[in-house]
């Protein structure tokens, strides 16, 4: 009874990692399908559509190819990137300092701070999306890097918080009182003992924000103007355009970078809990 | 002027930032966006700052049928949406749960590599985890396919654009929300209760609903709230796989401002969202505060 029971769940738990994959390799697999028409009746392997992404020349006819977007799509990545390396380094003051201002004061308003950067993690992405449109167009700022930075970073603030409240927390409060008491400034203090000790969740929380940041569509969809479209927004416009092999190609590969990403950072924080 | 302590002026340095920061980019926008469901929408798509509650009276039913209509379908949608999101909630839970005890059984190299792979799709693009699902969905997708090889329906079933794949589509995205949780507290479960339920002559089923369940109900609470918010405002998935016979609430919101350009009433659509959200999710935690041991 017991061993079917075992049996069962161990089948259950194989159908939810085929329900979490397949679709995600299907994709990847499907990638390397020469058909330009049905792109998943599976024809020959084939380099062609990621050839064609980088703007070399392929055996495909110029027609079913869709080269023309090589260069949106590059400027799209630039954007995303741009957007998220300042969303990221202004996020991960923000956050880290709100965090250490909580973990190490104790004041008044600590309850205020606390739901107000819980509130943009439970909101719905589109009503941030729509309220920042509306504040932008108000105020007369032109849609652009600037707001996209300005409205990712009015969340991922909060992961940084979370991330870095959580490393504070874990932390012994008497390494500080110790260093203070051997006589360290308290700029002194913090530079030289509480930022290196925080330092593997500030790093999370930038990782974090960053993988956020080049991920974000809703926000960015509403803010974003006609010359400053982000990765996912440009993505988005594709698949409404239709299939087509090309986007396969991007999708494995940007589905290869965030794995990396996130490989990189996992072994990152493993490495420095260790130590 | 009364002057600061060291301390004082240190904690002023580390929350000013943020707080101008956020007050001027999210809480100063989340007033204006309150402060425009209240205005008149302009002929050519503007605003007209003039105090205006038709917005509300269209969605709620107090229109006088001359400047506005009320029109049942904006609830009806609100409504759906909610019903969707609510099957989302259940399906992700009926995977996460069970599965949250088998890993939890699991030696703990397997266990780590396990919330690995269901924490990944976390960092990958979602518009591509969606993208994945109208490849198989669609007329000439894989499940199609497959089904027509196998003899079982000669002609392409209509998998998108219904409510169906938009639900697909919405468990595949947020499983991560709903696993994390509820995993933690399944983990933190402790063997020793358990044990004594069984020694005291407990059933198995008896054990998990007097004991196993309810220690785990807030991380199953957490999960729902986690799943629930993001689906009923998401206006992405139905985009993508319910087209237009699907319509969430999320897509009239979008359709107000980016295609009517009626911005007040988009608005007045987004707050309706958030204060039934807010009552669910009240409602919700309340019930489970009061008694967690009846389930």
């Amino acid at each position: 009874m017991r061993k079917v029971f075992n049996h069962l769940l161990s089948g259950y738990g194989a159908l939810f990692f085929i329900f979490l994959y397949a679709p995600v390799l299907l994709l990847i697999a499907y990638s390397f399908n020469s058909n330009p028409v049905n792109v998943m009746i599976w024809k020959d392997f084939t380099f062609d559509w990621y050839i064609n992404l980088f703007g070399g020349t392929t055996s495909l006819k110029d027609d079913s190819a869709y080269v023309e977007s090589t260069d949106q799509l590059l400027a799209a990545l630039r954007v995303s990137l741009t957007v998220a390396a300042f969303a990221t380094v202004i996020s991960t003051v923000l956050g880290t300092s709100v965090a250490v201002a909580l973990a190490r004061y104790r004041f008044k308003l600590q309850g205020f701070y606390r739901v107000l950067l819980m509130i943009p993690m439970v909101m719905p992405d589109i009503v941030l999306g729509i309220a920042l449109l509306i504040f932008f167009v108000g105020v007369g700022v032109n849609l652009g890097v600037t707001s996209i930075v300005i409205g990712h970073c009015t969340f991922l603030t909060s992961y940084v918080f979370l991330v870095v409240s959580a490393r504070l927390a874990g932390m012994n409060p008497l390494i500080e009182s110790a260093s203070a008491d051997l006589g360290a400034s308290e700029w002194q203090t913090f530079r030289r003992v509480t930022l290196p000790l925080i330092l593997p969740g500030v790093i999370g929380g930038a990782l974090l924000s960053f993988i956020i940041s080049m991920d974000d569509l809703v926000i960015t969809y509403f803010i974003s103007g006609v010359n400053s479209t982000t990765l996912p927004v440009f993505i988005m416009s594709m698949i409404r355009r239709g299939v087509k092999p090309e986007i396969n190609a991007i999708a494995t590969m940007m589905l290869v970078v965030s794995v990396l990403i996130a490989s990189a950072g996992i072994y990152f924080r493993s490495r420095k809990t260790d130590s | 002027m009364r002057s600061f302590t060291s301390q004082q002026k240190q904690l002023l340095l580390l929350l000013s930032p943020a707080t101008l920061f956020l007050g001027i980019f999210f809480l100063g926008p989340l007033l204006i966006m309150a402060v425009y469901s209240f205005l008149e929408p302009g002929l050519y798509g503007g605003v007209e700052w003039n105090f205006y509650h038709w917005n509300y009276g269209r969605v709620l039913g107090w229109a006088d049928g001359f400047y506005e209509e009320f029109d049942i379908v904006y609830l009806q949608i609100l409504l759906r949406s909610a019903g969707l999101a609510l099957v989302t909630v259940l399906v992700t839970l009926a995977f996460c749960y069970p599965v949250a005890f088998w890993i939890s059984r699991m030696q703990s190299r397997w266990k780590s590599f396990c919330i690995f792979l269901i924490a990944l799709p976390f960092f990958s693009s979602m518009i591509i985890r969606l993208y994945a699902w109208i490849l198989i969905l669609r007329d000439s997708g894989f499940a199609n396919q497959i089904l027509m090889s196998l003899g079982i329906i000669s002609e392409p079933l209509d998998l998108m654009y219904s409510g169906t794949a938009v639900i697909i589509g919405m468990v595949y995205i947020f499983i991560p929300f709903m696993f994390l949780p509820v995993y933690s507290s399944v983990e933190n479960l402790d063997p020793k209760l358990i044990k004594a339920s069984q020694d005291l002559g407990a059933t198995p089923f008896t054990t998990f609903r007097r004991v196993i369940f309810p220690m785990t109900l807030p991380g199953v609470v957490s999960g729902c709230i986690l799943v629930f918010i993001p689906a009923l405002g998401n206006f992405v998935v139905p985009a993508m796989l319910g087209g237009a016979k699907v319509v969430m609430i999320g897509n009239l919101v979008e359709q107000q401002f980016l295609a009517a350009r009626n911005w007040p009433f988009g608005a007045t659509l987004s707050m309706v969202m958030i204060v039934f959200m807010l009552l669910v999710v009240s409602v919700y935690l309340i019930r489970a505060m009061k008694n967690p041991q009846h389930s």
